[in-house]
């Protein structure tokens, strides 16, 4: 096995090849100024096509009312919700990669970080769409979900926990978005003064904000780097945290179980990494990323993919025994009619797909195979969906009373628009790989081998 | 004995100071006379205590080898020059089967669920019996405590050879013993808080004790191997070198799970209260009337806020003092944490008193035995770790 001539003694390198810099810069511009490519236009051809159904499906759902949905009594919960969760999960991924990895000193998250944390602020996006829509007339839903005091005397329900998720989402995206514009500041100032087009140069002055490079400027950076990846880490962790509460502070069987916010947190790094795993395959294959997110930098996704695939899998296992243990019918019931009730087939996609199917990355070759690593993280993508809709719809599906228990059956306008918010998704990204350097240019040249002063000896090290 | 320490230009092992036997051997004989005395005095409260005892040194042991195997299995290297540490407290084990005896021969005073006339009066215990009876409890933590120690000693006993023969393969071998590890961990440690915590209450349940237990264990356990380990270097002992950076990753981590264990007992409080379920709720009425309200918010202090705000700021991370302060209060507080579950079965208001101090004395006199002995025994430093270098070298 090659792997004898493993080395613990030396670091991996994060990036490989020592690039200089002007070919870091080059490599990392180049899709920019180029004109879009033709694979470009396809992309953009089918996540429009999508974002048109969604167009379409919201449309309907305007004009006729949130009665097109398949939401019925009991379940009054359908793929709002459901969409919603799932569009927050995604979003977790970004920010932890940028802001938790960065206060771990995990120099590998360095390819990566920019486009993970793209990745957040769009599916925060998709994500606000579904709980602004579910409203049912969002032209008024400032009054729901926004407290001012005004003279309509309609004040928000400060006890609920959806109140909450109004604040903690909106915080996230606002840290989240900030914290990608400081990282942004330096490599708009890199475009700037390597753009020979007139008006690129004055878009990226206005946006690199008199950057110049300045060892004071380096200075301020770092420290306001520090700063918000410090601001932004709890948030990370207590935005889903907040979403599980959305279900746990209730006291519907199958919600209300202690371990929701560990277990919704673990879920939601899961499935982002999951997707952040795809469209980082993609995009390093087409803009020949290769040095710079290594196959090792790949390996690593894949096992806290692993980790916190199987964190979720505890979870499912912990609440299955305690159902159980708990000597409390209605408890044990939900729990057997996921697994075996009329919604067991979308249990058993959950289950396989978190908890079976992730158990291949044990194995080293599937890990640093792309074309397992790809097809894994979609699976993990189905399988954090379901997760979401077996939670929603089977507790709600079998309610207290068996005379008032019901089935959801989605309508195309409830597929139409999710199709559209992975639409909106994908779009949006693509429009960011266009205009918008896909990986942090400055913080990929600290990160070379060589790039830092050896410690041995110099003895010049900071604080 | 010699031979198992070799000196290279890194490090040279030192005469282990006598004092830390001294005061061992001090508070063991403290707390040994303490507790002959409880058991005489009352055997119900002693056993109770004895009890808490018994958990805190089998999680300061398991928590041990947690870190081992997490040290090898995300390929930290900040740790690496400190790893004896943790490996020492491992040693723990055999003070944790004594610990255990005496709960282990008195299930009827402690556990309402081994009687079996309570069984068959208790619609609620029957349904659990399949879980919650002697032979399967014994058998359970029986396979659980020997699994710990067999990950502990296959790990420790490589890296003590590796001392010797420098060898990289011993490095492969313990990183897959410690990714095995880290999954039998999960499980392991959360059947254990249930079965000797949440199992107290035969009637309670909630699905994140093992989260909670797991929080608790972590930090205690890094509590302890960070005050020996900022003890010691403060002596001397190690290597030439440390720096504020070392001392930074320690504050760290105990700020990050000291935030953990937080977070996880808060989720568990609030969405009890929130939902006021009577099935649930009960178990933190108990702990909040007849005087446990100061034990509660008490220990939200000692748990949280107070070590919370002690290292927050970064230079407080780097302060030696400050982190042996911390330290300790985060054990003081482990303690505590462990009183706050367990005493509520013994009395409806809490009680403290010698019988209360007897094993906490005990406890840490043992620790500070196993860790000088171990010390005086083994080199402080992996020498032949092919990381240490790196780990000598961090910087933040």
């Amino acid at each position: 096995m090659s792997s004898t001539a493993l080395d613990y003694s030396k670091e991996i390198p994060v990036i490989e090849g020592r690039p200089s810099a002007a070919s870091i810069d080059e490599l990392i511009i180049r899709p920019i100024d180029e004109f879009p490519t033709k694979r470009w236009y396809i992309g953009l051809s089918i996540t429009g096509t999508m974002l048109l159904i969604g167009a379409v499906s919201l449309g309907w759902l305007l004009w006729k009312g949130v009665g097109v949905w398949g939401i019925n009594q009991p379940v009054e919960w359908g793929f709002d919700v459901v969409n919603f969760v799932f569009w927050v999960g995604i979003g977790h991924a970004g920010t932890l990669i940028s802001a938790i990895l960065f206060l771990l000193r995990q120099k590998w998250r360095t390819g990566i970080a920019r486009f993970a944390e793209a990745m957040t602020l769009f599916a925060v996006l998709c994500a606000v769409m579904f709980v602004l829509f579910h409203t049912g007339r969002p032209w008024l839903a400032a009054f729901w979900l926004i407290p001012y005091p005004e003279q309509h005397g309609v004040w928000v329900n400060f006890i609920s926990p959806l109140e909450w998720d109004v604040f903690a989402v909106s915080t996230y995206f606002i840290v989240s978005f900030v914290f990608w514009f400081i990282g942004l500041i330096p490599d708009f100032a890199t475009m700037r003064d390597r753009t020979t087009s007139k008006v690129k140069k004055t878009i990226y002055q206005i946006f690199s904000l008199g950057w110049r490079f300045s060892n004071r400027h380096w200075h301020h950076y770092e420290r306001a780097y520090l700063i918000m990846a410090g601001f932004a880490t709890p948030l990370v962790l207590s935005v889903h945290t907040i979403v599980s509460f959305d279900f746990a502070v209730s006291i519907i069987p199958g919600w209300h179980t202690t371990i929701f916010p560990p277990y919704f947190v673990a879920g939601a790094i899961f499935s982002g990494f999951a997707m952040v795993q795809n469209v980082l395959i993609i995009t390093r294959k087409m803009f020949k990323f290769e040095h710079l997110i290594t196959l090792d930098t790949i390996e690593k996704m894949n096992k806290i993919i692993l980790l916190t695939g199987s964190m979720v899998g505890y979870a499912y296992m912990m609440e299955f025994f305690i159902a159980w243990y708990s000597g409390n019918p209605t408890e044990l019931f939900v729990f057997v009619n996921r697994a075996f009730g009329p919604y067991a087939w979308a249990y058993w996609i959950m289950f396989s797909c978190n908890v079976f199917f992730p158990q291949l990355f044990w194995s080293k070759k599937i890990r640093t195979n792309l074309l397992f690593s790809f097809i894994l993280a979609i699976t993990v993508n189905i399988g954090m969906w379901f997760e979401r809709f077996v939670i929603v719809v089977t507790s709600l599906s079998r309610d207290f009373l068996p005379s008032s228990w019901g089935m959801f059956i989605p309508t195309i306008w409830d597929i139409g628009l999710l199709i559209g918010s992975f639409g909106l998704f994908f779009t949006l990204i693509l429009i960011f790989l266009k205009f918008l350097p896909a990986i942090a240019i400055a913080e990929s040249k600290a990160v070379v081998p060589g790039a830092q002063p050896s410690h041995h000896g110099n003895g010049g090290h900071h604080e | 004995m010699s031979e198992s320490h070799t000196s290279t230009e890194l490090y040279t092992k030192q005469p282990f100071p006598s004092g830390y036997a001294k005061v061992g051997w001090g508070l063991t004989a403290v707390g040994l006379a303490l507790v002959v005395v409880s058991y005489i005095l009352n055997t119900e409260r002693a056993l109770f205590n004895n009890l808490i005892g018994f958990i805190f040194l089998a999680s300061i042991a398991a928590g041990a080898v947690f870190y081992l195997a997490l040290e090898y299995a995300v390929g930290a290297v900040w740790s690496t020059p400190f790893r004896r540490v943790t490996e020492f407290l491992g040693y723990l084990f055999p003070f944790v089967i004594i610990f255990s005896i005496p709960v282990l021969l008195n299930m009827h005073t402690l556990f309402h669920w081994s009687h079996s006339d309570a069984v068959a009066a208790d619609k609620l215990l029957q349904v659990k019996a399949p879980y919650l009876n002697t032979e399967f409890f014994y058998i359970r933590n029986a396979v659980i405590v020997a699994v710990w120690i067999i990950f502990f000693y296959a790990m420790s006993r490589n890296s003590l050879i590796q001392d010797l023969t420098k060898d990289q393969r011993i490095t492969k071998t313990n990183i897959k013993l410690g990714v095995a590890f880290i999954p039998i961990f999960a499980i392991s440690i959360s059947l254990f808080g249930i079965d000797w915590l949440m199992s107290l209450e035969p009637h309670w349940f909630s699905t994140i004790f093992g989260v909670y237990f797991f929080s608790g264990t972590v930090l205690g356990s890094l509590a302890v191997i960070t005050y020996f380990v900022v003890d010691f270097a403060e002596k001397g002992l190690f290597f030439k070198g440390i720096r504020k950076d070392h001392y930074y990753t320690f504050g760290a981590l105990l700020f990050g799970f000291i935030s953990f264990w937080a977070y996880i007992a808060f989720s568990q409080f609030m969405l009890i209260w929130y939902a006021n379920l009577p099935e649930e709720n009960f178990w933190f009425i108990e702990r909040w009337e007849n005087g446990w309200k100061i034990v509660s918010i008490a220990m939200t202090l000692v748990h949280f806020w107070i070590p919370y705000f002690m290292l927050v700021a970064r230079p407080s991370k780097m302060s030696p003092k400050n982190l042996k302060l911390s330290a300790v209060i985060i054990v003081l507080a482990h303690f505590l944490d462990l009183y706050w579950i367990v005493m509520p079965m013994y009395n409806s208001s809490p009680v403290f008193g010698f019988y209360e101090a007897a094993f906490p004395i005990l406890s840490i006199g043992i620790i500070l035995l196993v860790i000088s002995r171990r010390a005086r025994k083994y080199n402080l430093v992996p020498i032949g770790d092919p990381k240490l270098q790196r780990g000598i070298d961090f910087r933040l």
